[in-house]
């Protein structure tokens, strides 16, 4: 502060020109940008519950993940869940927080975050969810959206809740009900954007592991989670699984909005790489088969004479797990991983595969799945505008050193 | 990992005869740069540009989704934002750097902050658009005598909250003295 302006408020130390200082303060404060518009959670308190490792690749709106060797849980914790917002943050407050059942429902139902937990079964189960844009950036040409890392946009948590069928019946439905849309109370960064309204068939609606969730791995959602309560679709694209859930609304027939007709959809047949969406499209739904390699660590150096432990986690949105196979001559031949006894029915399974390396130098191994369908991973994803369901094999290397 | 990959592209962007590191926050001049970027940052960081090499048709669906999501753009608008971003980020080879010629069309020196900043895409002296009229703001910081310094400062750092839901983006190539002039001239136009 210069002599000159020290003097000044020296001279007027009166509680009037104190007010006229804060005054013109506030004023500044108010013009200035704001971290996080008013009701929302700035980036930077989200980022605080994260671990160190979790990469971010966009701000606005935030999205990061953690790559596979960060994976390697049997249950993903809250502080490794990969982020993916399309909008704001919102700043909910739980005790006026109403959840309504509408639409083609016989009776609308309103209920409070105390009458869900009371009204219906309470379910725990571990189940997956995954963005549809999850390892986006293996496609080559580039795919337009968040440059998902090769590994990592998705996460297995467990989830408390009451079933969304439990809700459905209490409302009623009516004859024609085929959809069900979600809608959060997320904010966008202006008054024109519009709501993310995503809605899904009535039979996974109906699923018995299809969650309106409260808790997250035994604790509160965290608020960029979707505190204090959303949709859990496991093993379904992640945006099914409506964050900051305020309303259910029951449908005739999928809601036609920009998240459902322009976002999340891939060519109905394929396309030449590098062109525009075609006309005809299908909704991304269920995650193919899919797995990855989350120990050893990429790169990671090993003695000679150790002997080295795969593992990984394999998922699959529809049907089970078959089996998992490691290549380690560049998916020449395949040898079978031995898989952890099942759990939930939308839960990855763990695979661990032992390897004696009989040499020096660089090894590697690839992962592929398999599903109960015959469906299995290919060695790279068909190319789509958006790049969604990327399944391609995982591969990693290590060092072997005397 | 990752930064190891990152660093190792920008030395080999580096090492190759007319490509150059450059800041992910800011475009490459061209004609509609400062459209597109006004545009892009109501509601993203302009990496999400830097980093994407599409082709003409995919840009056409991308803007096409940000309008549905609430984009303020018209027609015309979006047909300039289309045509810079399919050559200078498009799958083919970008043309080198080029002026702005979209925004530097008049000779008077407010006219030419106004257009090269693209600050007439949501502003307008006499009635408001995306953001408030020059009037407006005039109006309402009549009298005041820090208003210009904090407007000027507004201006570059961009904000939100005063006018309404809509954010101004900030304008970090704006000079401190450009900036200036332009909230004096802000100021004046009651």
């Amino acid at each position: 502060m210069d002599e000159t302006r020290r003097s000044l408020l020296g001279g007027l130390a009166g509680a009037g020109a104190l007010a006229l200082v804060g005054d013109a303060r506030r004023a500044l404060a108010q013009d200035k940008p704001e971290a996080a518009p008013p009701g929302t959670i700035p980036n930077e308190a989200v980022k605080k519950e994260k671990v160190a490792a979790m990469q971010y690749h966009s701000e606005r709106p935030l999205t990061g993940s953690v790559p596979a060797h960060e994976h390697d849980f049997d249950v993903t914790p809250s502080d490794r869940m990969f982020v993916r917002n399309n909008l704001l943050t919102p700043d909910v407050n739980a005790a006026q927080h109403r959840l309504t059942v509408k639409g083609l429902v016989d009776k609308e139902l309103v209920f409070t975050l105390d009458q869900l937990r009371t009204a219906f079964p309470v379910v725990t189960l571990q189940g997956m969810l995954e963005c549809a844009g999850s390892g986006r950036s293996n496609y080559k040409p580039s795919a337009s959206g968040t440059p998902w890392n090769p590994t990592g946009g998705m996460g297995c948590p467990k989830w408390t809740g009451a079933r969304l069928a439990d809700l459905l019946r209490a409302a009623g439905m009516k004859t024609g009900a085929a959809h069900i849309a979600g809608q959060g109370v997320d904010p966008g960064m202006v008054a024109t954007a519009p709501a993310v309204i995503r809605s899904i068939p009535l039979a996974k609606a109906l699923d018995e592991n299809t969650l309106i969730a409260w808790d997250m791995n035994g604790a509160p959602l965290p608020k960029v989670h979707g505190y204090p309560l959303r949709l859990v679709v496991p093993g379904w694209v992640g945006s099914a699984s409506t964050k900051w859930l305020s309303s259910l609304t029951v449908l005739d027939s999928p809601f036609k909005g920009t998240y459902m007709t322009a976002s999340y959809v891939r060519p109905k047949w394929p396309i030449e790489p590098g062109h525009k969406m075609p006309p005809e499209t299908v909704s991304t739904e269920a995650w193919p088969v899919k797995s990855m390699i989350t120990s050893p660590a990429p790169n990671k150096h090993f003695k000679g004479t150790d002997h080295i432990v795969v593992r990984g986690r394999a998922w699959v949105g529809e049907g089970s797990i078959d089996r998992v196979e490691i290549s380690t001559d560049e998916g020449l031949t395949w040898q079978q991983a031995t898989l952890a006894p099942a759990g939930d029915r939308f839960a990855w399974r763990t695979f661990t595969f032992e390897y004696q390396p009989q040499r020096f130098g660089y090894h590697t191994f690839l992962a592929r799945a398999w599903d109960d369908r015959g469906n299995g991973q290919p060695a790279e994803s068909t190319w789509n505008p958006l790049g969604y369901f990327w399944n391609g094999v995982h591969r990693i290397g290590v060092l072997v050193e005397a | 990992m990752r930064r190891r990959f990152a660093c190792a592209a920008l030395a080999l962007a580096a090492s190759l005869p007319g490509v150059h590191a450059q800041d992910p926050e800011k475009l490459t001049t061209g004609p509609g740069a400062a459209l597109t970027a006004q545009k892009c940052q109501i509601c993203h960081e302009l990496a999400h540009v830097t980093r994407s090499r599409l082709s003409r048709g995919e840009w056409v669906d991308n803007l096409q989704r940000m309008r549905e999501r609430g984009a303020p753009l018209t027609d015309a608008e979006v047909d300039t934002i289309v045509a810079y971003l399919a050559a200078y980020y498009g799958r083919d080879p970008a043309p080198a750097p080029a002026p702005d010629t979209l925004a530097s069309a008049s000779d008077d020196p407010i006219a030419k902050l106004l257009a090269a900043n693209a600050c007439t895409s949501c502003h307008d002296v006499a009635k408001k658009l995306v953001g408030p009229a020059f009037r407006e703001v005039a109006q309402k910081y009549s009298g005041d005598a820090g208003a210009a310094g904090r407007l000027a400062e507004k201006m570059r750092a961009g904000g939100s909250g005063v006018w309404g839901a809509v954010p101004m983006p900030p304008n970090a190539g704006l000079s401190a003295d450009d900036s200036k002039r332009l909230a004096e001239w802000v100021l004046t136009q009651k």
